[in-house]
């Protein structure tokens, strides 16, 4: 049975590395991705169904015992996160048919497309640090294959900057381990917390767990750590885009989160309390860069932040339902930033530009587009009844039941801010007088908008249906809480 | 069946579009008007358990486990709400089908008109603070849209976003407040959250729960300074404007003010707050009134000062105020409401509702003349038993000179809340008799696009029920008193509040002195207006809200715009420099806050001679990288520093690693000197000597740092490591001698796998990279 | 000896640093394998050094160095070897279509 735990992995790698071989057949080549893309959905939904009831899965890699060989861990967060990504696989894969040039898919991308979603679904899946590390060498490698695919001057100037970025944290990260492994004598995730609680993280094991907060919170794009996002997400073709914008992000935040709900909860009074004034400057430079600018992918990138400000206060309040609200938020904004990218990418091919100020009247021949991002943008802001919402409530519901004030009334107003710097681009992107030629206001939107339907299905039902969704989800925050679940699961007495 | 109530006009507002693209000859408004006026019937139904005081409560699941249910209330506060909300909501859209023009977009019109009729129901209907909440900001939406109906307007555009902007700001700080009242209580359900309100009272965050929600109620209801989007919602379509922004979603703050005043009344800040931001409200409102020239402006500043006069009423929070101000919320609906539609049908039938430019049209409308005649003097409140605007306008100011139960703070204030009311008053006089009489009375100002005439029948049946309304009413108060007034007021105080409205009180009442000198003053400043008129010149001059407003706005724009450029250079260095600067700051503050450092001179290798020249000469050959100005001297320096780690290898027992730096070093070592075959040599770098001070600054923390932690780190070996695992199964479990291969190909044999995925990666990205040269045209 | 090596290694760090913060793509890089390196011998020096026979079992060793930092190191280098590729072409093809290896210069801020 746990050998479950490693297909949600295997499945892409190997259609990864099968697409590499066959990637002059260009039709088998689409084929095989949108049949897998669905294939790998379903197992990893079914996979998911039967850790919510049955428990995590464990699989110790070659049978070597935990703590000494590799595991992988499914637990609910972890596949929770998984089953996100594969749905977003899904929506990106069709995206992809409909908006990618001939070049970029003869040249890998959806080779690469897997072996990136393998990549994701690895670093939510294992634990081990170390292997962590691999899986985001895996995935970054993956992402810097697809940043620089088709090589325009844009690409590869903002590719140059996100590399040498993530180069360093990676580095970084390396160190890091080394240090961790010097004082407590092990990589393996279940054993470090078993370890770190012993000594009650004394000395310099809180440095330590700074430095992989700061290695985490550099890919999570975090203050001050993002400057390298907004425009390499949005120097590449849209599905990237979106691919990253919607996953890569997301890896950084679930990597603060396990760290700091498993191994690093013994100084709280320090660590956590920190992250929540990391949070709270997140959330206002992000959506202070959202605000600045006129470029609607740019928007939408900058929005990222924010969303990753909203997760991270969360994790540094630190209540059962704050945590609830970071992994609601989590799976919301993974959904809602890959249908925005889609909808700005619609928006652009149909105008020709970026350009807000160059855009306006869309809606009047294009009422779908228009509403599905009016829908996608009261989402985003977290206004009711969408899935922002229920993860918003329940943050601002922990934070106000923990009495940090401060960040609540941060949250409201970048709440606002929010809503003002999308709502900007349905005023003048969709409302306005139209400027467009008469034969791009009759463009079609050649089926795009099919996977953002799919999206804005799952937003919806986030919402509506949080009754079926919101009591897993507290399951998950409750057993964060309290780590020795996840102990007791990986290491067997 | 209430929740069917309320969710009947979204289900509509589904159908809707399908009749109107299968029907394109029947105006859509047809098919719309039912909803409404079934709604009102069978909300009516209610009425007999109100009277009997049985409140009925509902609940559908929606997320129990969060506490959000669905669960509504029905007792006579709401269900007064709701008959307004239906019963205006008939009339408006039967006047709709006359006004909209049916090449129109009929289907998007009336689709947010019932989403907002829905979302209305719900706002009054509700008993959960979240279900309330989520109605709330559907009605900020749909008001968005409907604003911004005519979307190719710039204006309309504007007064959506500013609208949105507003009340979506109170929403989200009424929110907080919600949060903090359900945090307090326990509950979110109205109902229990009153029955607990001492927890309410005696909690620290008790100011900051009533300012928030405070904050909700005053911006949806245009209290000043949050009044400025509503003068530009008149952007709407007019029934719009007479629905949503005179009768009904405009008291939606007062609502909740009424709703909860069990919870807040008695409390002094309450009292301060509500009355105070009221009678602002009521004086501005009425003074910027005057100045408008837009029929509709002139109705939309009226509309905030009359809002501002009932918030103050709540605020009083006596028995007859709030009486007199459920009273006026009636009252406004009908004179407000049919002066919309006249309004309307001037601007329908001469082109134009700039009061500058009409005039005389008595002669041409003279149904509309009447129905406005009466609308107008009853908002003035004129002292005639057939305008129920009187009747209110009196209990008004009534109810501002007694106050029961007075804390020390009101008797103080209390002398000046009459004066305020009346000055209010009197200004409201002056803008209701100059609206008439410059519209209907006297000469015929200016030739108009269109020749006026009078509207069609249809037109005029709503303002006509609505008229008929003022008039019943103001003749028949008791009979409204009884069934519909008396149990909302009910509702709100809590207890039964016994009362008699009448025309008549005797001489002796003070209230009847006030109305005269409103009567007085109003018609005298009237008469003398163009000699006052230049006070506007200094008063409201740059102190406008609108202005605040979008000084607010540009000023986020622009703020954002240049602090975000500042910063986001583009420039890798600055951003290595950021990251740098805040990693040194942040992990020497953790060091030396949880006392991280730790050395420990015990146990350690003793220091040999060959591996310390081979560090001097490593040391050595890193600082000559950065001096190099050659380029291949760099590469082959660069390389120095390879060979030398991989020699410490050796040392190390580590043959294996040497082996493989040594071959990465090499081949490395190879690539650069390849690719930067074709880069131009180094060049002296021009930086700035303060930019090289920084850069020094910072590598060399960046380095003590990483030495620091590492010693620390070394320092600190608090457990064993789990390697004496590897080193005893490795050759019966593994079958290997080579221990670290082992490791490699077996017990760690997953990150293996990966890491040579990686090296595939990297080739198809170089590969990729290298074949596709990237096209000119972007796909997009 | 750790103590020389950990120094050794925060110098390596420190000319990676300002290498890091130079124009020049090439400096740039030369920056970040420099920075590998530091962490490598990080890694190494975290287990115990030269306590124990390189760690291929043979007979009448009983002591061992630590070999997981070995095969950690490793699998990084592999990678960082990797990466420092895929940067090397990618820095030629910047340089090529944009015509200039100054990062300075590829700042890309026309502020749309």
């Amino acid at each position: 049975m746990s050998n479950l735990a490693i297909l949600p992995i295997l499945l892409p790698l190997l259609t990864g590395i099968m697409l590499v071989f066959i990637n002059k057949q260009k039709t088998l080549v689409k084929v095989i991705t949108g049949i897998m893309v669905f294939v790998n959905l379903a197992v990893v939904s079914w996979i998911g169904s039967v850790v919510f009831q049955e428990g995590p899965l464990v699989l110790e890699a070659g049978d070597w015992p935990a703590p000494f060989g590799i595991v992988i861990v499914a637990d609910q967060l972890a596949m929770v996160l998984v089953i996100t990504t594969n749905l977003i696989a899904v929506a990106s894969a069709f995206y992809a048919f409909r908006s990618l040039d001939e070049q970029r898919e003869r040249y890998y991308f959806y080779a690469l497309f897997q072996l990136l979603i393998a990549g994701v679904s690895g670093a939510f899946l294992t634990g081990d640090l170390f292997n962590l590390f691999v899986f985001f060498e895996v995935l970054l490698m993956a992402s810097y294959g697809l940043i620089v695919l088709g090589g325009t001057k844009e690409q590869l100037r903002e590719s140059l900057k996100y590399i040498l970025i993530n180069l360093f944290s990676s580095i970084l990260f390396v160190t890091t381990v080394a240090f961790l492994y010097s004082v407590v004598g092990t990589v393996n995730m279940a054993q470090l917390a078993e370890r770190v609680a012993d000594v009650e993280q004394q000395g310099i094991l809180t440095t330590i767990a700074i430095l992989l907060f700061l290695v985490f919170a550099t890919k999570g794009a975090l203050f001050p750590l993002y400057f390298w996002l907004p425009r390499s997400y949005s120097a590449p073709p849209t599905v990237i885009s979106a691919l990253f914008g919607a996953l890569l992000t997301k890896v950084g935040v679930y990597s603060i989160l396990r760290v700091f709900s498993l191994i690093f909860i013994y100084k709280l009074e320090f660590t956590h309390q920190f992250f929540i004034y990391m949070a709270g400057f997140t959330i206002l430079f992000g959506v202070i860069g959202a605000l600045s600018t006129n470029n609607v992918k740019l928007i939408v990138a900058y929005n990222i932040i924010p969303a990753v400000g909203f997760m991270m206060a969360g994790i540094g309040v630190f209540s059962a339902t704050a945590l609830a609200g970071t992994i609601y938020y989590l799976v919301h904004d993974m959904i809602i930033k890959a249908a925005l990218f889609f909808l700005v990418g619609t928006m652009a091919a149909i105008s020709g530009t970026y350009d807000l100020r160059k855009m306006g009247g869309l809606i009047k021949h294009h009422p779908l587009l228009g509403w599905m991002f009016f829908i996608a943008a009261l989402a985003l802001a977290g206004l009711p009844p969408f899935s922002g919402f229920i993860g918003k409530f329940l943050l601002l519901k922990g934070a106000v039941e923990e009495d940090h004030y401060g960040i609540v009334a941060v949250g409201l107003i970048g709440s606002l801010l929010i809503l003002l710097s999308i709502i900007k681009i349905f005023l003048n992107g969709f409302w306005g007088e139209a400027r467009l030629a008469p034969e791009q206001e009759k463009a079609s939107e050649n089926g795009r908008l099919f996977p953002v339907a799919l999206l804005l299905i799952f937003t919806i039902a986030l919402g509506l249906g949080a009754e079926f969704f919101y009591p897993g989800i507290q399951g998950i925050a409750d057993s964060l809480v309290d780590p020795s679940i996840y102990i007791d699961a990986v290491i067997k007495e | 069946m209430l929740h069917l109530a309320v969710l009947a006009p979204f289900l509509a507002a589904v159908l809707i579009p399908f009749f109107y693209k299968a029907l394109r000859k029947i105006h859509t408004g047809w098919f719309v008007l039912p909803v409404p006026l079934l709604l009102f019937l069978f909300l009516s139904t209610y009425f007999k358990d109100v009277w009997r005081g049985v409140h009925n409560v509902y609940t559908l699941d929606w997320i129990p486990s969060l506490g959000i249910n669905f669960s509504l209330y029905i007792d006579g506060l709401s269900l007064f709400f709701a008959l307004l909300i239906t019963g205006i909501g008939t009339l408006v859209v039967l006047y709709s089908i006359y006004y909209l023009h049916i090449t129109e977009k009929l289907g998007h019109f009336y689709v947010y008109l019932l989403l907002f009729m829905g979302a209305m129901l719900g706002v009054v209907l509700s008993d959960n603070l979240f279900i309330l909440y989520t109605f709330w900001e559907l009605t900020s939406i749909s008001s968005f849209l409907l604003i911004g109906y005519w979307y190719y307007r710039e204006g309309s555009k504007y007064g959506a976003l500013k609208s949105m902007l507003i009340t979506v700001f109170g929403g989200l700080s009424m929110l907080g407040g919600f949060l903090l009242l359900y945090t307090v209580t326990g509950t979110p359900s109205i109902r229990e959250i009153i029955e607990r309100s001492d927890l309410v009272l005696n909690d620290t965050a008790f100011p900051w729960i009533l300012i928030l929600i405070l904050l909700g109620a005053f911006t949806k209801s245009a209290q000043f300074p949050f009044h400025t989007w509503l003068p530009d919602a008149m952007e709407a379509p007019t029934p719009v404007s007479a629905f949503l922004h005179s009768a009904t979603m405009v008291k939606a703050g007062l609502y909740l003010v009424a709703r909860l005043s069990l919870l807040f009344a008695g409390n002094d800040l309450f009292f301060i707050l509500v009355t105070g931001f009221g009678l602002l409200t009521l004086c501005w409102g009425s003074y910027m009134a005057v100045r408008q020239t837009d029929l509709k402006a002139i109705l939309a500043y009226s509309t905030i000062s009359q809002l501002g006069m009932i918030m103050a009423m709540l605020g009083f929070g006596t028995g007859v105020a709030i009486l007199a101000a459920v009273f006026h919320i009636l009252n406004h609906a009908t004179f407000k409401g049919s002066l919309f539609m006249v309004a309307g049908i001037v601007d329908h039938e001469t082109g134009t509702r700039d009061i500058r430019r009409l005039g005389g049209l008595f002669t041409f409308m003279p149904i509309t003349a009447t129905l406005a005649f009466f609308g107008t003097f009853s908002m003035a409140g004129f002292p005639l038993p057939i305008f129920n605007g009187f009747l209110s306008k009196e209990m008004f100011f009534e109810s501002s000179r007694h106050f029961e139960h007075a804390s020390p703070l009101v008797e103080t204030v209390a002398p000046v809340l009459p004066v305020l009311a009346v000055l209010g008053s009197i200004f409201t006089f002056v803008y209701s008799v100059m609206l008439f009489f410059r519209t209907f009375a006297g000469k015929q100002r200016d030739t108009l696009e269109k020749k006026p005439h009078e509207a069609p029948f249809g037109m005029l049946v709503s303002p006509l029920i609505l008229v008929s309304l003022i008039v019943i009413i103001a003749l028949l108060p008791n009979f409204f008193n009884e069934r519909l007034l008396a149990p909302a007021v009910a509702a709100i105080n809590g207890e039964h509040f016994e009362s008699h409205i009448k025309f008549w009180h005797g001489w002796g009442n003070p209230a009847l002195y006030m109305s005269l000198i409103v009567l007085a003053v109003g018609t005298f400043l009237y008469l003398i207006r163009t000699k006052w008129e230049s006070f506007y010149q200094i008063l409201p001059g740059k102190l406008s809200a609108a202005k605040s407003y979008d000084a607010i706005v540009n000023g986020i724009f622009k703020g954002s715009t240049s602090l975000t450029r500042a910063y986001m250079t583009g420039s890798i260095r600055s951003y290595m420099a950021y990251i740098l600067v805040f990693f040194i700051i942040l992990i020497s503050v953790t060091m030396t806050v949880t006392d991280g450092f730790a050395m420990s001179l015990e146990d350690l290798a003793p220091l040999a001679v060959p591996e310390f020249s081979i560090a001097v000469i490593m040391a050595a050959a890193a600082i000559g990288t950065v001096l190099m100005k050659n380029r291949i001297a760099a590469i082959l320096v660069l390389g120095i520093v390879g060979y030398g780690l991989s020699l410490l290898f050796v040392f190390f027992r580590a043959p294996d690693l040497a082996l493989t730096q040594l071959i990465v070093e090499t081949v490395t070592v190879a690539l650069f000197l390849l690719c930067f075959y074709h880069l131009p040599d180094l060049k002296k770098e021009y930086q700035s000597a303060r930019k090289k001070v920084v850069n020094l600054v910072i590598s060399v923390s960046v380095g003590v740092i990483v030495t620091l932690v590492a010693i620390s780190s070394h320092s600190t070996k608090l457990f064993e490591p789990i390697s004496d695992y590897f080193i005893e199964n490795s050759y019966e479990l593994g079958g290997g001698d080579n221990i670290v291969n082992v490791i490699l190909v077996d017990f760690r044999g997953l990150d293996t796998m990966l890491e040579i995925l990686v090296l595939g990666l990297a080739a198809i990205g170089i590969y990729s990279m290298i074949k596709l040269k990237g096209k000119k045209g972007e796909n997009e | 000896m750790e103590l020389l090596m950990a120094i050794l290694a925060g110098l390596l760090f420190s000319t990676g640093v300002y290498m890091l913060l130079q124009k020049q793509i090439l400096r740039i890089i030369i920056g970040t394998a420099l920075l590998s390196h530091g962490a490598h011998l990080l890694i190494i020096t975290m287990g115990k050094l030269n306590r124990g026979g390189p760690p291929i079992l043979s007979e009448g060793v009983t002591k061992y160095v630590d070999p997981l930092p070995q095969a950690l190191i490793l699998t990084s280098i592999v990678i960082s070897f990797g990466v420092t590729s895929f940067l090397l072409v990618l820095a030629y093809r910047a340089y090529q279509k944009n015509g200039t290896d100054n990062m300075e210069k590829l700042r890309g801020n026309n502020h749309e």
